[in-house]
């Protein structure tokens, strides 16, 4: 995209280019998956290691690994989120749409493990349980801490 | 139609009670620059813009925006749920606890309510569309002002956050206004309204 400037009196903001990526487990703390875009604030430099270290002592082995598996999902979704923002202004862009592929697919995968294992992140979830088992009898989308209580995270 | 899934798109744990840092970034809830404000805009805009794929990007960052929203809520949540009457009355969160005890409102921090007030939908994609530029900014500052001010490191985490996908935002809104102004008159982008002068050039 090359920059007119014969326009006057209107803003611009220049097309972000694919460039260099996060890795997946850097991306819940930078808020953005293009390096391009990671853009901080100079009183938000701190530390981010004593973060959630506290609670997780607390927790049994299968919390933990609830735990676990919802921050690889988070991950993974968050990637999702910023690609799609990405492909609606670049729907044209090969790495961009080769990288979708790859997450959506792998989402899709992980949330039915978590429903199997622990309970549904979407209603949509509850086939892969009834796909598994015709006779469960299990209505199981109230099952699982509300999101905002903290607890498995 | 929505859909919902039952997970914060970025975790919050926050341990410590602190009805004052509730009533500081509960204005990302309700204020003038906050999440559901964002959101409404975004999702008011969408239906009369010119090009199909920017009302596409308005309804994929207005759903986003309402993730955003339910994570400042459960901060204000995790903040407040144990605070006893005590804690609201020295932490200036009396006020707020008379109205809504430990109930999630929409105010903002200078305790005004949500209103339609502080967003445009004009009808006019170049207006709206530098509107949200700047309403990612402000947001954006918001953000910045918190940073300085709030030190738990768990509170800090997910405002770091959403201050980033500010940044995000705003890159996207002027993507789509280049991609609007593609389509538009290159020699006078105010010489009609796309939005309402349907039967001038648009391709």
């Amino acid at each position: 995209m090359k920059m007119q400037d014969s326009h006057l009196a209107i803003a611009s903001v220049p097309f972000q280019r694919w460039g260099e990526l996060y890795a997946l487990d850097e991306v819940l703390n930078t808020g953005t998956v293009f390096k391009d875009l990671d853009l901080p604030f100079f009183a938000a430099a701190d530390m981010q290691a004593s973060r959630r270290v506290t609670g997780e002592i607390m927790k049994s082995s299968r919390e933990q690994e609830c735990s676990r598996k919802m921050t690889e999902i988070q991950k993974v979704s968050f990637v999702m989120d910023d690609l799609r923002l990405y492909l609606d202004t670049h729907p044209d862009d090969p790495d961009a749409l080769a990288m979708l592929k790859r997450v959506v697919c792998k989402r899709k995968q992980m949330l039915s493990e978590f429903a199997a294992e622990f309970y549904p992140l979407t209603f949509e979830c509850m086939a892969d349980i009834y796909e598994k088992d015709a006779s469960s009898m299990c209505y199981c989308w109230q099952e699982g801490p509300a999101p905002w209580e903290g607890v498995c995270c | 139609m929505w859909i919902y899934e039952k997970r914060l798109q970025y975790p919050v744990k926050i341990t410590k009670t602190c009805p004052k840092t509730a009533q500081l970034i509960i204005s990302q809830y309700g204020g003038p620059d906050g999440e559901l404000s964002a959101s409404m805009r975004y999702l008011s805009q969408r239906y009369t813009m010119p090009l199909k794929t920017v009302g596409g990007l308005l309804t994929d960052i207005g759903t986003e925006e309402l993730a955003h929203m339910e994570i400042i809520c459960a901060m204000v949540y995790q903040l407040t749920k144990n605070m006893d009457i005590e804690d609201a009355r020295t932490a200036g969160f009396d006020a707020y606890y008379i109205d809504h005890t430990a109930g999630i409102w929409p105010q903002a921090a200078s305790s005004m309510p949500f209103t339609a007030k502080e967003f445009q939908s004009k009808g006019d994609a170049v207006t709206d569309l530098t509107e949200d530029l700047a309403a990612e900014q402000k947001a954006r500052t918001v953000y910045d002002n918190l940073l300085r001010m709030i030190e738990d490191p768990e509170v800090r985490e997910p405002l770091k956050f959403l201050r980033a996908r500010e940044i995000v935002h705003f890159q996207r809104f002027g993507e789509a206004l280049e991609k609007t102004k593609e389509k538009l008159n290159g020699n006078n982008f105010y010489y009609f309204n796309p939005e309402f002068d349907k039967n001038m050039v648009w391709e």
